[in-house]
């Protein structure tokens, strides 16, 4: 057995297709190209095939770490359209309990140790101090108390009614596995109510670090970080934000709602484009068309996430979260607004929207019923499941034979949704921030904030041993000889 | 800076109280391939294990959840796939947390081991002490899969007795 004192993990062999910068300077030393790469695990359809569909909500919630929850209510719900059945009503609230949960404590998890460190601590803090630990210290150690433990607290609500956070078995056609009983729904409830405290708090804090910061603001506002695109994402019979049910709207660069669709519906809508230097497929509006990595109505370039749910609704569904999406649009609007940094306020204002949430559904006096499920009777054929994951839109489309076989399977994922104007938003940002050939950490720190602020997913990063995502920015000579490489 | 308000939920020492001493974590996406090794690891490991002493636990997270997981034992062995052009696949290796310091230029967001720690030391958390980390060295596990690659799978072996003999439970 080898014991070793030192470790060197050599980025290069991760990174093959994985989180990969390459800029391409001109002879003036300023930006020709900025591509940006991120990770596509493969083979999972093949996996899937010739599997029963009912294992789905299992097995996916498996793709990755980080956001299990989502794909399991993505293929729950795409399980119900695939037997043709509704869950009763007792049965949905458990489920958006679940899903509203988990939605509060991943994003707490971005705004506090995966994008915030670039507002709390500051973009160009020395790189040791941009992190979690550099939080803590800004914004004081029973902040970070309050962080873990809610965290903490939210995930042991979902142990205990889905199973295991990483392999929920909550969600079954026509219902949920679980219910609740009355004893659990008043503990809930206090817990709920201390995560809107939590949100408000968040809120609170985004304002006092960053809004009462000039020069962050100017940032949020700045051409680096700004695209006119279309935006996507679930609206509710009242066009407010729903993160687990609704039709999926699209709006225009100007605010014109595009087209709002059913699930079902989605591949009359969304195409796929291909290039050769990366292996994820770049998501556009097929009946716009693909005119190239661009903004305006004449490109199918769109975006999902926080900032597009927010774009495409016309408010919140709960009173105080409504209040903030007000604020938010009177500082930085109006309508539409196509700041990428943007997306860490919004992603604020949806935290306090689930933590309300949670409220209202402990509130409702169906939610500890035991009506939990309607028997499927029909034979299966083809079904879709959307939900709103915490980075964008998500669709699971199953297919199978009469008897629940999978014969076909295609998953969209936020982060391939929001791919083309991702590669954009670095691209700009690195051609705005990058003059005469000069790249120090500060400024290769601002390019990364282009794709942070997306909150992407990197699923086969986020397991490497010590649990960070390994990058590599290369700068490069017009002839494609490195010139200065980081490594992350 | 607004107040927190009601601050009684903060860190209660309950929350991290542990029924067992030990643990032994299981790190990776047990259905892609040769990530999956860690799992395969604990339990091989698991059946050898005094589990009245020590919790096993399988996870595909890591980060900040890694805080959560580690909160509140007294010892802690976690199990992973490594990627590395260092060494062959199938290689075992037994790190403490500070090697990882050592580590060139991490991401400054994703909260890694060493930001762990010193997240929970600032925060007074109870973390392991002693904390290992057995790393069975891979080939990039890209693919969704069932199976590890014949060198990966006669790791195994070494790498459960690396488990046993960290966690002081080696027959």
């Amino acid at each position: 057995m080898a014991e070793t004192k030192r470790i060197t993990i050599d980025p290069i062999t991760r990174l093959e297709g994985h989180g990969k910068v390459d800029i391409y300077l001109d002879d003036a030393g300023d930006v020709e190209r900025a591509y940006f790469q991120i990770p596509e695990l493969r083979g999972f359809e093949v996996f899937s095939l010739g599997r029963p569909a009912e294992d789905m909500p299992q097995i996916t919630s498996r793709i990755c770490g980080v956001c299990p929850t989502a794909h399991h209510m993505a293929a729950t719900k795409a399980l119900d359209q695939l037997y043709r059945v509704q869950p009763p009503r007792p049965a949905r609230l458990i489920r958006e309990l679940v899903y509203n949960a988990f939605m509060l404590e991943d994003h707490a998890l971005h705004v506090y140790v995966l994008g915030g460190p670039d507002f709390i601590v500051g973009p160009e803090a020395p790189p040791e101090l941009r992190n979690v630990v550099g939080v803590i210290s800004k914004v004081g150690v029973e902040v970070g108390l309050r962080v873990i433990s809610t965290r903490r607290r939210l995930r042991e609500m979902i142990s205990h009614i889905a199973g295991k956070v990483i392999h929920p078995v909550l969600g079954l056609p026509g219902g949920v596995a679980k219910g609740l009983k009355p004893e659990e729904v008043a503990e809930y409830r206090a817990l709920a109510n201390d995560a809107v405290d939590f949100a408000r708090f968040t809120l609170q804090v985004f304002k006092d670090v960053v809004l009462a910061n000039p020069e962050y603001v100017d940032l949020i506002r700045s051409a680096a970080y700004t695209h006119r695109t279309y935006y996507m994402g679930l609206v509710d019979d009242q066009n407010r934000v729903n993160f687990y049910d609704g039709d999926i709207r699209v709006k225009t660069p100007d605010g014109d709602e595009y087209s709002k669709f059913k699930e079902r519906d989605y591949l009359e809508h969304i195409a796929e484009h291909v290039e050769p230097w990366s292996y994820v497929k770049f998501c556009y509006l097929s009946q716009v068309g693909w005119q190239g990595f661009l903004g305006g109505g004449e490109s199918g370039v769109y975006s999902v996430a926080p900032l597009a749910r927010l774009n495409v609704a016309e408010g919140m569904a709960t009173p105080i979260a409504q209040e903030a999406y007000e604020e938010y649009v009177a500082t930085l609007g109006p309508k539409m607004i196509h700041h990428t940094l943007a997306n860490h306020w919004a992603r604020v204002v949806e935290m306090v929207h689930a933590a309300e949430r949670l409220v209202e559904i402990l509130n409702d006096p169906e939610v500890a019923s035991d009506d939990l499920r309607t028997m499927p009777t029909e034979v299966p054929t083809r079904g879709v499941g959307v939900v709103e994951a915490p980075r964008g839109t998500l669709y699971h489309d199953y297919t199978t034979d009469e008897r629940g076989i999978l014969t076909k399977v295609n998953l969209i994922v936020a982060t391939q949704n929001n791919s083309a104007r991702m590669a954009m938003s670095v691209e700009a940002a690195a051609k705005a921030l990058i003059k005469g050939g000069e790249v120090s950490d500060g400024i290769l720190n601002k390019v990364e904030m282009a794709f942070r602020a997306y909150d992407p997913c990197h699923a086969c990063a986020t397991h490497s041993l010590p649990g960070q995502m390994p990058l590599v920015v290369r700068v490069r000579k017009p002839d494609g000889a490195v010139v200065q490489e980081f490594r992350r | 800076m607004t107040s927190l308000g009601n601050e009684a939920h903060l860190a209660p020492k309950e929350l991290w109280q542990r029924d067992k001493k030990g643990l032994l974590l299981a790190l990776g996406n047990d259905i892609l391939g040769d990530d999956a090794v860690g799992h395969l690891v604990a339990r091989e490991a698991a059946a050898r294990l005094d589990l009245n002493q020590t919790e096993v636990v399988e996870t595909g997270e890591a980060g900040l959840a890694l805080l959560e997981q580690l909160a509140g034992y007294d010892q802690a062995v976690i199990v992973d796939a490594f990627e590395t052009s260092e060494y062959t696949p199938g290689t075992v290796l037994v790190y403490g947390v500070d090697d990882f310091r050592e580590i060139v230029a991490p991401s400054p967001h994703y909260a890694g081991l060493p930001e762990v720690f010193d997240l929970a030391r600032r925060l007074h958390l109870p973390m392991p002490e002693p904390m290992k980390v057995v790393a069975i060295s891979v080939l990039g596990p890209f693919a969704f899969g069932h199976s590890v690659s014949p060198d990966v799978e006669a790791a195994i072996p070494e790498a459960v007795e690396a488990v046993l003999r960290v966690l002081g439970q080696r027959a």
